[in-house]
């Protein structure tokens, strides 16, 4: 950016949150919470790259992730006709009911248990997901 | 033949199926705990679900996540492998209610010898000699008494929903009865949930020698021989041999038939191994079936010519028995040792851990069963057993040198294996004349007569 004559630069990947501007002397990564494994892709999780230097990180907020309790589809929603239960920037709290996982024909409502605001949707709906694998990230 | 198959299972045993399941031109499914994502089998499957955390019971015996798999991955059947759920008559029932083939027996044939007691009674039915023993389920100790007397000391005390070694107590004489008969009881509930004991008179010394039986849909029922199971170590197998060194044409013939009369009596389908002893005396006695491949199963495939798992998911699919099975006779003799991660020179404890170089034997007559590789971590959670080396030689003798020379090139660094045990047992008089029991290695271990040597390589790493 500028040869670090940075503005803002921001980046949100694996598990961590990253915003730089231009700032002072030395840099500052903060990289938290490590991606979960699952995923039915068997590829090596790609890591982060190092921050570029002469910018100050002003912000770095941990991700977490809902990961799935069991194997099945999933589904965002109760039935084709009814709204998703979250979507990107729904505040959840432990108890709210985030998404299905239908297993062997019955439908499984899937908690949060974790509170924040949603930040992604990792699984897709109706697809089969695996036990572990990442559904969304919560900030 | 299927379309696709669900392997639920792990290690070796996992990769033995998916081995065959793509000769015969089969999909696989693999389901894996997450401490095995980076197994071998799991990589090579065509597909793979993980269905857990770590521990068997969060995984490899959870059956509702193993059958959303199979929905998922719209499998035609499940190959269970031998532990984990390949004896749990309940799977059976939940696979034939979902209509996916379990490739093995029928529920109500795996329940009627799953059963210990009532597979002697069921033995009894037949003719089948067994061991002498109470006549079902022995309540109190004062029955035990009772029984225990009229049979003669020693006697074995052991668990009616049991297996593997375990739930059995053995008491010498009177006194220590009571003792082993509420320590068996106990045993049993821990292990299996289930405190039923039934009494066996204790044959000593004998050897331990199961027959294979392979039986297909269509009514045919064969035995493919023996194995020689009697190199045990506190009741678990360590070294199988077929066929074995004590074996006449004459007493396999006896033998074999009562082993086949005794699986069509149940109705029994696909493999199944009947286990027997012998005493002093060449006298045979009934004592358990495994309604299952078992660990072993390579060493009749050696000397029979036949590749038992391929025949299995067959035997499923409908077919009839392969001819080349069915006809099946003996030649050459074969050897497996069991590569375990254990310490022999440390009272055999196990040794999980990162394997940091491996390098496994080969050359002629050489056979390894292995899920290892360097890099490889073992981990703590399931059973010890890493490899299964077989070798296969013109006689006895020839099998036995084969395999000496074989373990001299076997190179495992980073854990302790049992590869000095085996090559020091390879070298032991007695079992080089065949002349051993199922007390042999116990009674070896116990004077201090085990004499550990390795010849270890030097490989760059």
């Amino acid at each position: 950016m500028k040869k670090h004559d940075l503005s803002v630069f921001e980046i949100e990947k694996e598990g961590f949150r990253l915003k730089l501007q231009r700032g002072g002397s030395a840099s500052q990564a903060a990289t938290t919470a490590p991606a979960a494994a699952g995923g039915p892709d068997r590829g090596p999780v790609a890591a982060a790259g190092p921050p570029p230097p002469a910018a100050k990180a002003i912000e770095t907020v941990p991700m977490k992730e809902i990961v799935s309790p069991m194997v099945g589809t999933f589904y965002l929603a109760a039935s084709p006709d009814t709204p998703p239960f979250v979507q990107v920037g729904k505040p959840v709290t432990e108890d709210s009911v985030v998404c299905i996982i239908e297993a062997m024909k019955v439908m499984n409502e899937i908690k949060a248990e974790t509170s924040g605001v949603i930040a992604e949707v990792l699984a897709e709906n109706g697809k089969p997901v695996q036990f572990g694998q990442a559904l969304f990230r919560v900030r | 033949m299927f379309q696709k198959v669900l392997v639920a299972n792990r290690g070796e045993i996992a990769l033995r199926v998916i081995r065959a399941c793509k000769e015969l031109g089969v999909r696989t499914l693999a389901v894996y705990s997450e401490a095995d994502v980076d197994s071998l089998h799991v990589q090579l499957a065509d597909e793979a679900i993980c269905i857990g955390a770590a521990p068997s019971l969060e995984s490899y015996l959870k059956i509702d996540r193993i059958m959303s798999a199979a929905e998922i991955g719209d499998v035609d059947a499940i190959h269970p492998g031998y532990g984990f759920l390949a004896e749990n008559p309940h799977f059976v029932e939940v696979c034939e209610s979902c209509n996916i083939k379990f490739i093995g027996p029928s529920s109500r044939a795996m329940q009627s010898m799953g059963d210990k007691n009532a597979a002697r009674a069921a033995a009894r039915k037949v003719g089948v000699p067994v061991t002498p023993g109470s006549d079902g389920i022995v309540e109190t100790e004062e029955e035990a008494m009772k029984i225990a007397r009229k049979l003669g000391y020693p006697v074995m005390i052991k668990a009616a929903g049991g297996g593997g070694g375990r739930g059995m107590r053995a008491a010498h004489n009177e006194p220590s009865l009571k003792s082993a008969f509420h320590g068996a009881r106990h045993e049993a509930q821990k292990a299996f949930g289930n405190d039923q004991v039934y009494l066996e008179k204790l044959i000593v010394n004998p050897r331990h020698i199961e027959f294979q039986i392979m039986a297909d849909r269509h009514g045919r029922t064969i035995h493919l021989g023996e194995r020689d199971c009697s190199i045990q170590r506190r009741n678990q197998k360590v070294i199988e041999e077929c066929p074995s060194p004590v074996m006449t044409p004459g007493l396999r013939r006896k033998m074999g038939n009562a082993a086949v009369k005794l699986a069509k009596s149940v109705g029994y389908e696909n493999a199944g191994t009947i286990e027997f002893l012998l005493d002093r005396d060449r006298h045979f006695y009934f004592m358990e079936m495994n309604t299952r491949i078992q660990v072993e199963h390579p060493v009749t495939e050696e000397v029979y010519g036949c590749d038992l798992v391929k025949e299995q998911i067959r035997i499923a699919a409908g077919e009839s028995l392969s001819p080349h099975v069915a006809r099946a006779e003996p030649r050459l003799h074969a050897i497996e040792c069991r590569i375990n991660a254990e310490d022999a020179a440390n009272n055999f404890q196990a040794t999980p851990g990162r394997i940091d170089f491996y390098y496994a034997p080969g050359g002629r007559g050489v056979r390894i069963d292995s899920h290892v590789y360097t890099g490889y971590t073992v981990p703590p959670y399931y059973d010890s057993l890493i490899a299964k080396i077989i070798t296969v030689g013109a006689t006895r003798i020839n099998a036995i040198d084969r395999m000496r020379r074989a373990l001299d090139e076997y190179y495992i660094t980073g854990i302790k294996t049992t590869v000095p045990f085996h090559a020091a047992m390879m070298r032991d008089t007695d079992f080089r004349e065949g002349n051993y029991d199922t007390g042999f290695i116990d009674r070896l271990i116990s004077a201090g007569k085990l004499n550990l040597t390795s010849r270890p390589l030097r490989l760059h790493e």
